[in-house]
């Protein structure tokens, strides 16, 4: 086996993923927990280069870098400065959490074990961009369309029942 | 030749020849820096009818910022003693890393580039976004009063200017049919993207002084309602960082400006092309870092509702009109 500069990167890449995942879940101040997701965001959005899927790698950043500060506003709004979260729970339910996450280990092992992918196309990094456009206006206009309508009912809904809030609060004062 | 780096086995040299070009790539910046600090003063001076540093390093006072940095270098490094300690130490960092990962991309000229990418554009914007994390972080970290407000007006500025701001160069986009940076100023040979574009780019330089946090849109750290904003609890080296990263990016900014907009390293004229594209490149991003110092020395500070109220009441609807109107003139074009 070649021990390729990509081989480096994607250990480097997925340790930091899975270090922040584990963070994620073991620390207990809300701010430090999204510092870690921002680390598993950005790896992941690594293996996207590595996997030459630039232009899906760039939009993961640059979504999640506004969506994750928007989420460190919500913790800092919504909690207290020093609130800690405390892990609850006893013996029995460490135990079938394990048993759980052993479950899901043997399951995607086998999932992949002897997944056969067919021979890909060879030419996915060039042009990517482009490519994406393509496939995304010709071949699923109709999905990529009622994403866009779905995304439009989230955010209208979202206006909605913020004003309404404001209303029935005006009303009792 | 970086392009054959990139594809050849891991090996000690590679790495030894990357770290030396950045190396290289962090002391032009780091020089940069030092006499766009001078040059600030300088010309803030001369605007405001005084002379600016004179003392340090001869009449012109070249020294002025090397004295400075060294004074900051050797003082004392605090940390509050109720600051949340590792975010404390490490919002500097997050803030900084991304300043300078941006500048790699950009192209200074046709042979002078570090990472030609595909969506090199993109890449710059959604990268420059992650600094907004440290300053949120900073300003959290310190358990300060000034410096949370501080963070918090930095995290709502910096996500509600990049919209506009992606918006306003999807014209250019349009107009190249490319997000490569190579590419958009291979485009302009005939004409430069300020003269088709012009919408787009005062939408596009509003944004960009809002996002570089200058004034008139410095509310994350106006000095007189907010101390500093979120690096009050900051001293010394890191301290730096923060001021450091905020050039490196004026430095970034000017010079995506230039390249998207006023023709990269190209000439002016196809007969004053004995004049090599460096040289081209550095006039037209000494203009722009120019008129940046001009805005800072003669607009005061706008209020915060102006502020959300302009970038998404103003500024998003032309730069949407904007692609309209482009994406109609191509058609019939």
């Amino acid at each position: 086996m070649t021990f390729s500069g990509e081989l480096l990167a994607f250990l480097c890449l997925a340790l930091v993923a899975v270090i922040g995942g584990v963070l994620l879940l073991n620390l207990t101040k809300v701010v430090h927990m999204v510092v870690a997701l921002v680390f598993t965001f950005i790896s992941l959005a690594g293996i996207y280069v590595l996997l030459s899927a630039e232009f899906v790698a760039v939009v993961q950043v640059l979504i999640y870098s506004g969506a994750i500060t928007i989420i460190m506003l919500f913790g800092i709004m919504l909690t207290r400065h020093n609130d800690t979260s405390e892990p609850k729970g006893g013996a029995l339910k460490k135990i079938f959490l394990f048993l759980g996450v052993l479950g899901f280990g043997v399951a995607v092992y086998i999932g992949i074990y002897n997944l056969d992918f067919n021979p890909q196309a060879t030419t996915l990094h060039e042009n990517n961009t482009e490519q994406i456009g393509m496939a995304l206006y010709s071949k699923y206009i109709i999905p990529f369309e009622l994403t866009s309508v779905l995304l439009l009912v989230a955010l209208i809904g979202a206006i909605i029942l913020a004003k309404n809030d404001n209303k029935k609060e005006a009303d009792k004062e | 030749m970086i392009e054959g780096l990139l594809h050849d086995q891991a090996s000690l040299l590679n790495f030894v020849i990357f770290f030396v070009l950045a190396a290289v790539l962090l002391l032009v910046i780091l020089g940069f820096v030092t006499y766009a600090i001078l040059a600030e003063r300088k010309v803030m001076g001369f605007m405001q009818m005084r002379y600016g540093p004179n003392q340090v390093g001869g009449p012109w006072g070249l020294l002025q910022t090397v004295a400075d940095v060294l004074k900051l270098l050797l003082k004392e490094d605090t940390i509050p003693k109720l600051a949340d300690k590792p975010l404390f130490i490490l919002a500097p960092v997050i803030a900084f890393a991304p300043s300078f990962m941006v500048v790699a991309t950009i192209p200074f000229t046709d042979k002078l580039q570090f990472a030609d990418i595909g969506v090199g554009l993109l890449y710059y914007i959604a990268v420059s976004g992650l600094t907004t994390i440290g300053v949120v972080m900073a300003g959290w970290s310190s358990n300060n009063k000034f410096a949370l407000l501080g963070g918090m007006r930095a995290a709502a500025q910096m996500i509600s200017y990049e919209i506009p701001l992606v918006m306003s160069v999807l014209g250019v986009i349009l107009l190249t049919g490319s997000l490569n940076l190579n590419e958009i100023v291979a485009a302009q040979e005939n004409v430069w993207y300020i003269l088709l574009q012009p919408i787009g780019f005062i939408v596009f330089f509003i944004a960009s002084v809002a996002e570089l946090n200058r004034i008139p849109f410095d509310l994350p750290e106006a000095e007189n309602e907010l101390i500093a904003g979120y690096f009050v609890e900051y001293s010394g080296f890191r301290w730096a960082f923060f001021m450091l990263s905020e050039y490196v990016y004026m430095f970034a900014m000017a010079s995506l400006t230039t390249v998207l907009f006023l023709g990269g390293w190209l000439p002016l004229f196809s007969f004053l092309d004995f004049i090599p594209g460096a040289v081209w490149f550095a006039l037209k991003f000494s203009l722009v870092i120019f008129i940046l110092l001009w805005f800072r020395s003669t607009f005061p500070r706008i209020k915060a509702d102006q502020l959300m109220e302009f970038g998404w009441k103003v500024l998003l609807p032309v730069a949407l009109a904007n692609i309209f109107l482009t994406a109609i003139i191509k058609e019939l074009l």
